[in-house]
């Protein structure tokens, strides 16, 4: 039952939303260099983080899946990359309006963070055709587990990789962060980072528990006879 | 009471970064938004497979049971949930 | 000699001796990337490069390149039962992603053996200072063969083959080819060679081999199941 602890969860991420929110706008201090555009920080930043945190997790169930062989580890695999990949876009859009605000540009490529963020991103992306590509329903959510393992382990490559090319005359967003974030700041942060694993968390949970009630109307036309309704996703696996 | 949250809090200045963070936060709850409805067309779905399955168990009820006739023994009377109220009643209401 | 290791050195031998027979993929890929230099001398308008245009056009046309042969890796041991075959022998079946992969690798040098040398006559004033690129060369081989037979294996059992790897293989490579490209453009300079941040770089380039490589040998078994 993927519906169970959804009230309790829903109700903590609406809560510590109202909070963030708050905390950003009425107790956070103005920056002094960005000004009042440097608020966009609280958002961009822990979309990003909690995009590629899901997308280790992603990699995480699908090596539980390969591992157990129980197909529903491929359908956890699925929505957590799913849900990521819809955070990560968040992501790049709004550090992109951060970069047009910040340096009258809508893409940079100084910026190391955001440019790691987009080739995992892309790779990401692929995840979607590559499932499609492969016909046999078993064969899939083996070779996609692969593919989340892979990327899983790419992430952090691809971080270093970028990050040693970036030129060092653009002050990088984090120094400020890594100079020393003041209080007020680091609490405002936490908040936000808290705020949006709940909401992912919530976002997976309410994934799968549609997933579920799919898979639980399947069972049920089968029992009864019933014919089969329209021929569902290609590529999303099923939640039994 | 409001004139002190008004005073206490910083107006979104009209300024550059202003339309900035605003059009990002904007941008945030677009993208819920449409999550939302994506997953309530997905729930329409699930809904209307439901009903016709609900009406396909039924009519096999009714077709198991010619002979038994319609007897319904006295359940007593229990207060109808809402989604009693808002699933057809097939062939036993009628169209109302 | 174990087990594996015999059936490492006939898959090899194998896979050698047939492209030695049938020559597909070796003068394919290389004919690809002396044809792509030309295109770039037009499409850049230069008689000559340096610097990191030079290791930009040689790494990109490398790559693409190196897709054509890696698209064609496991096309054979589908056709004809190889997978099979490896799937029946009592050995451990990750050998089959070794032995492909140092197939793939030898393809890569060959390729670059003969590219490379083509690329330095078109637009390189002074190759006295490209030896040091022979390390990139093995190092970044390696990377892009571990990655590149990890998904060729997959899209080789899928619909859309020719698309897949292209697809999947690039955004994979990137860090592999932001490190070649980055250890590479400092031996190329006009002004002089300098070996700005090069042992970073080769760290990098090995680091990725390590990861990759490991993470398909060890995700190998689990690709051939049925």
């Amino acid at each position: 039952m993927y519906g169970k602890g959804l009230r309790p969860l829903s109700i903590a991420t609406v809560v510590m939303f109202a909070i963030t929110l708050s905390l950003v706008f009425f107790y956070a201090p103005i920056e002094a260099d960005q000004g009042f555009l440097q608020k966009i920080f609280y958002l961009h930043v822990p979309l990003a983080i909690v995009s590629l945190c899901g997308f280790v997790v992603g990699g995480i169930f699908a090596i539980l899946h390969l591992r157990r062989d129980d197909p529903r580890w491929d359908a956890y695999s699925y929505v957590a990359i799913h849900i990521s990949v819809i955070f990560a876009v968040g992501g790049l859009i709004t550090g992109s309006i951060w970069a047009k605000g910040s340096w009258g540009h809508w893409w940079v490529w100084n910026e190391p963070t955001l440019v790691s963020f987009l080739i995992v991103f892309l790779l990401y992306a692929t995840y979607y055709p590559f499932r499609y590509a492969i016909e046999d329903r078993q064969r899939q959510a083996r070779y996609a587990s692969v593919f989340a393992i892979t990327a899983g382990a790419f992430v952090p490559l691809n971080f270093l990789a970028v990050r040693e090319s970036a030129s060092l005359v653009h002050p990088r967003v984090f120094a400020t962060a890594e100079g020393g974030l003041p209080a007020s700041m680091l609490f405002t942060f936490l908040c936000a980072i808290a705020t949006m694993a709940l909401l992912w968390t919530t976002l997976v949970k309410f994934e799968l528990s549609a997933k579920s009630a799919q898979g639980q109307l399947k069972r049920l036309r089968r029992a009864l006879d019933a014919p089969s309704g329209p021929p569902s996703s290609r590529i999303a696996p099923e939640v039994h | 009471m409001l004139a002190l949250l008004l005073a206490a809090a910083p107006a979104i200045p009209n300024d550059v970064g202003g339309k900035y963070v605003a059009g990002a936060y904007i941008v945030f709850v677009l993208l819920l938004l449409i999550y939302v409805a994506i997953m309530g067309m997905k729930l329409a779905r699930i809904e209307r497979d439901l009903t016709e399955i609900a009406a396909i168990a039924e009519e096999r009820k009714e077709g198991a049971l010619p002979a038994a006739g319609q007897a319904a023994p006295g359940r007593g009377s229990e207060e109808p949930s809402i989604s009693d109220s808002l699933a057809p009643q097939g062939s036993r209401g009628g169209g109302a | 000699m174990t087990p594996s290791r015999t059936a490492f050195a006939a898959i090899l031998g194998k896979d050698l001796r047939a492209e030695l027979r049938t020559l597909q993929s070796i003068p394919a890929m290389a004919l690809f990337a002396v044809s792509s230099f030309v295109i770039f001398r037009f499409g850049l308008n230069r008689t000559s490069l340096s610097g990191s245009l030079a290791a930009g056009v040689l790494w990109a046309t490398l790559l693409f390149a190196a897709v054509l042969g890696i698209n064609r890796l496991f096309v054979a041991e589908r056709e004809e039962g190889g997978f099979d075959a490896i799937r029946l022998a009592p050995i451990d079946r990750s050998v089959l992603f070794t032995a492909k992969a140092s197939a793939l690798v030898i393809y890569l040098m060959l390729l670059e053996l003969i590219a490379v040398p083509i690329f330095a006559l078109f637009f390189i004033r002074s190759a006295a200072s490209l030896p040091p690129l022979i390390i990139v060369l093995v190092l970044a081989d390696i990377g892009l063969a571990s990655a590149g037979t990890l998904i060729s294996s997959m899209a080789v059992n899928s619909r859309a083959r020719d698309l897949l790897v292209p697809l999947v293989l690039l955004p994979l490579v990137i860090p592999l080819m932001i490190a070649a490209t980055a250890a590479t453009e400092p031996l190329m300079l006009l002004g002089g060679v300098s070996y700005h941040r090069f042992g970073t770089w080769l760290m990098v380039l090995g680091l990725y081999d390590l990861i990759f490589a490991l993470l398909g040998y060890a995700v190998f078994d689990f690709l051939l199941e049925d």
